[in-house]
Parts: structure tokens; C-alpha cells; sequence
């Protein structure tokens, strides 16, 4: 799993980003929650062999989620979400699904030990890593997706293994199969790279602007009216 | 340079958190224009060594924008952005102040050489890379600045990775491909244009785009409410 500060960053930039008016500090716990969810997959581990970056991991789950909310505020007469919680459960719901979706699982993807997207029907870890770029020489180069990449997956890309033969070591499970490590070392990963810090860092000070007193920010730049003025328009 | 278009799509995610009411196509165009323009430094490398990643790439350059902007917003009697532009255009230019800080100078910052970052104070290339881990036999262990202890004479050395100066470092970038010495050699220059150089630069590019899709997809709030 990717650290899961990470995740929980990516959601809050997220979380800022779209949930809009419905932004307040409980819808943001929310679905900062849910960008942090998938990695208790890795708790699953303990006593189902490859379940890390697996049964939380895929992209089932987000598309029932996105069918199910769809048909209910979309296509049903009338939505149990929106009769019980009005827009702002409708929106907070869509947001919550985007950083379970595009803050928790999508970063395993792009870096090992890669996340098993289509289990149960298919059983494959996959990484898109690799790079893509424009030479003046060599025209446009890319490695992220190769058609003829080795492994078990059936997806153009590359493929790290299946939960039979890769383990994948987490703070909670070690040694990342069955059964409780008691003595082993566990390292909790903060951040494992500069630019984890970097989105990290930007994702706090996002927030602290964010949630600056109201109070203050209208008093001293006059811009709540303004801002009342432009989301009625 | 990472990319300019991974500066682009993380710069997008952040602009859509912070600009608020006044997110539409115009405000993100400023910003996405803020967030390309330090580029420019690289066409100052044939006559400056060094001058990629020193003369657009550094923090003292936003300290003093800061400074600018809020002597001009707060103490001045009449504000000069706020006269042309109006509050819209002050909230505007703090987010791309903002964005260049964070999605520009500091990504770069943890990337190849890095970017120099007291320049023109202090010239000296620093890299920002490392780990934090905590670890049930050591402890917090952080490698993103490294502290040495002589132990014979007790001084200590700090070492925030720092990679040389502008006289001894050169950042490649699609203007001088190479080492300006080598590209002067050279037969036939290659000229890379990066998108995405990783796979997490990938996903930063996608985030952009995923942030600006689904905002565009989002009803709108019901009237009367603020964001």
C-alpha cells in the first residue's frame, strides 16, 4: 500500500477541491476516511493469504459504488440520499467515492507493489510506471503501457505477480502472509519519497487555508460578499 | 524539470481547492500561465550557466511576491489589484503565488538536481529526497537531511542535500538537452519533451485532469449557499 498518509493527503486536496459548498470539517473527515480505507486491506492480510493491495484494491468496488449512487440520485423517482440529506449528502457521497476511488486506490497503481484491479475475476498485481516523452530524434516514446508484457495479468501493462507469489510487507503484516508476526520489525512509512512530502506539505497548508476563521478572512479582505455574490450568479 | 504538464495537473487539484468562488476557465488559465512561465528560465541557460532551475526555480522570489502582494492588499490605502481586478483578483493572485510554490518550485525541488533555492541570496542547488519511516526496532529514521557527527573533533556536518552551484550544476531540459560542453561536441542534439517521467507523475497529470472533468460534471449548488 502506499503510505497511508499520502492517501489521506490526496483525499484533503481532493476533499477541497470538489466538495464545494458542502465543504466543512466533517464532510472533509469524511472522505479523508475514505481515501484512507483501502489500506485496511492490508489487516484483512493476516488471515487471507494476498489480501493487501487486493480485496479493497479493484475496481469493482468503486464502479457498484458509482452504479449504485447513480441510479439513486439519477434515475430513481425519488433518492433515498437526497430525501434523507438533501445536496449536500448527494454531493459529499460523489466526493467520498472520488477519494476512495482516485486517493486510495489509484496511487498503488502507479508505483509498486501495484494493486490487483480486477480481482476476483482476474488475479494480477499491476504498476503503471514508466515514462512518456517527445524526442526530437526518436519521436514519442512511452513505457507505461506494452501489449506484450510478461506476467499473468491480462491487462497491457506491466504485471508484478499474482497473491500466490508476491506478498507485499505492510506495518500491519510484515512479512505481508497469514498469522501474526509478534517479534518481527514493523516500519510505519510516513513518506518514502521527496514528492510525498511535497504533496503532503501542500496538502496541509490547503486545508489551513481552507479553514481560516471566516471571521477574519471577511473582515480583512471584505471577500465573503463577493463570494456570496458569485456562487448565486 | 518534471514536466511542465505534471506541474499542470497537480497545480489544477490545488487550484480547484483554494480558488472558491471565483473557479472558472479564466482564473485557471492565470494560474496554469503562472505555473508555466518559470520554464522561461531555461532559455536564459545559454547565456547564464546554471540559470534552469536557479532564476524562475527558487523561494526568494515568492517571499518577495508575498510581500508585494500583501503590502499592496493590506497596507496600502487603495490597492492596485483590488482596483483593476477586484477582490476576485487578489484571491486570485494568492492561489498562484500558492501554486507556483507548491505544484512549481517544490516539486522540482524533489526531482534530479533539484532547484536552487535561496537564489539569489545564496547560490547552491538543493534536492529534496528522502524517507520517513518509523520503525519498531530504530525508531523515527528520516534521510531527507543528513547529520554527521565527527567524532573526533565533535563538529557537525549538515547535509540538506545540497547538489552544487550554478557553476557546477545543469539541470537538462528541452533548450540545452545535456551539459552545455557536451551539447557544443555533439553530432545530432536529441531534445526530449517529458509528459510524465514516472508513474506518480502520471497520476498527478491524471488528478488534474480528474478534478477539472468532475467539477465541469457537478451540478450546481442549490442558491443561496457559499463556498
Amino acid at each position: 500500500m502506499a503510505p497511508t498518509l499520502l492517501n489521506a493527503a490526496l483525499g484533503a486536496l481532493l476533499a477541497a477541491a470538489l466538495l464545494g459548498p458542502a465543504f466543512d470539517g466533517r464532510t472533509v473527515s469524511v472522505v479523508v476516511a475514505a481515501a484512507v480505507l483501502p489500506n485496511l486491506d492490508a489487516v484483512a492480510s493476516l488471515a487471507v493469504a494476498g489480501a493487501t493491495n487486493t480485496l479493497l484494491h479493484n475496481v469493482w468496488i468503486p464502479l457498484a459504488l458509482a452504479g449504485l449512487l447513480y441510479w439513486d440520485t439519477a434515475l430513481r423517482e425519488r433518492s433515498t440520499l437526497r430525501e434523507r440529506h438533501g445536496w449536500r449528502g448527494v454531493r459529499t457521497a460523489w466526493v467520498v467515492l472520488a477519494g476512495f476511488a482516485a486517493a486510495g486506490v489509484a496511487p498503488d497503481l502507479f508505483g509498486t507493489p501495484g494493486a490487483n484491479l480486477l480481482y476476483p475475476i482476474e488475479d494480477a498485481y499491476y504498476v503503471v510506471d514508466g515514462l512518456l516523452l517527445f524526442s526530437t530524434q526518436d519521436g514519442i516514446v512511452q513505457t507505461f503501457v506494452s501489449a506484450t508484457a510478461d506476467g499473468p495479468g491480462l491487462l497491457p501493462f506491466e504485471s508484478t505477480g499474482t497473491t500466490e507469489t508476491r506478498a507485499i510487507p505492510t506495518w500491519v503484516n510484515p512479512d505481508g502472509r497469514p498469522g501474526l508476526a509478534l517479534g518481527a520489525e514493523r516500519e510505519f512509512v510516513v513518506v518514502e519519497a521527496g514528492w510525498q512530502a511535497v504533496v503532503l506539505a501542500s496538502a496541509v497548508a490547503s486545508l489551513a487555508v481552507r479553514f481560516r476563521p471566516r471571521t477574519r478572512a471577511s473582515a480583512e479582505t471584505g471577500d465573503h460578499a463577493g463570494d456570496a455574490g458569485e456562487a448565486s450568479r | 524539470m518534471v514536466s511542465s504538464i505534471v506541474h499542470a495537473g497537480f497545480a489544477l487539484v490545488l487550484a480547484a481547492g483554494l480558488l472558491r468562488g471565483s473557479y472558472d476557465r479564466r482564473a485557471l488559465a492565470v494560474v496554469l500561465a503562472i505555473v508555466l512561465l518559470p520554464e522561461a528560465d531555461s532559455l536564459l541557460g545559454p547565456v547564464m550557466s546554471g540559470a534552469h532551475r536557479t532564476v524562475g526555480h527558487n523561494f526568494v522570489f515568492p517571499a518577495a511576491a508575498a510581500l508585494l502582494i500583501y503590502y499592496d492588499t493590506r497596507i496600502r490605502e487603495e490597492s492596485a489589484i483590488r482596483e483593476r481586478f477586484a477582490d476576485r483578483g487578489v484571491r486570485i493572485a494568492w492561489v498562484a503565488l500558492f501554486v507556483h510554490v507548491f505544484a512549481h518550485v517544490s516539486l522540482d525541488w524533489a526531482h534530479l538536481d533539484g532547484v536552487n533555492v535561496l537564489w539569489p541570496l545564496h547560490d547552491s542547488f538543493f534536492r529534496l529526497e528522502g524517507e520517513l519511516v518509523w520503525s519498531s526496532a530504530d525508531g523515527l529514521v528520516q534521510t531527507f537531511v543528513d547529520v554527521e557527527l565527527d567524532p573526533e573533533t565533535g563538529d557537525r556536518r549538515v547535509d540538506a542535500g545540497s547538489t552544487g552551484t550554478t557553476q557546477s550544476v545543469h539541470v537538462n531540459n528541452p533548450v540545452e538537452p545535456d551539459d552545455p560542453e557536451a551539447l557544443a561536441e555533439a553530432e545530432t542534439i536529441d531534445r526530449r519533451f517529458p509528459v510524465a517521467g514516472r508513474g506518480w507523475r502520471l497520476y498527478l497529470l491524471g488528478l488534474g485532469l480528474f478534478t477539472v472533468i468532475a467539477r465541469k460534471l457537478q451540478g450546481d449548488p442549490p442558491v443561496g449557499s457559499t463556498e
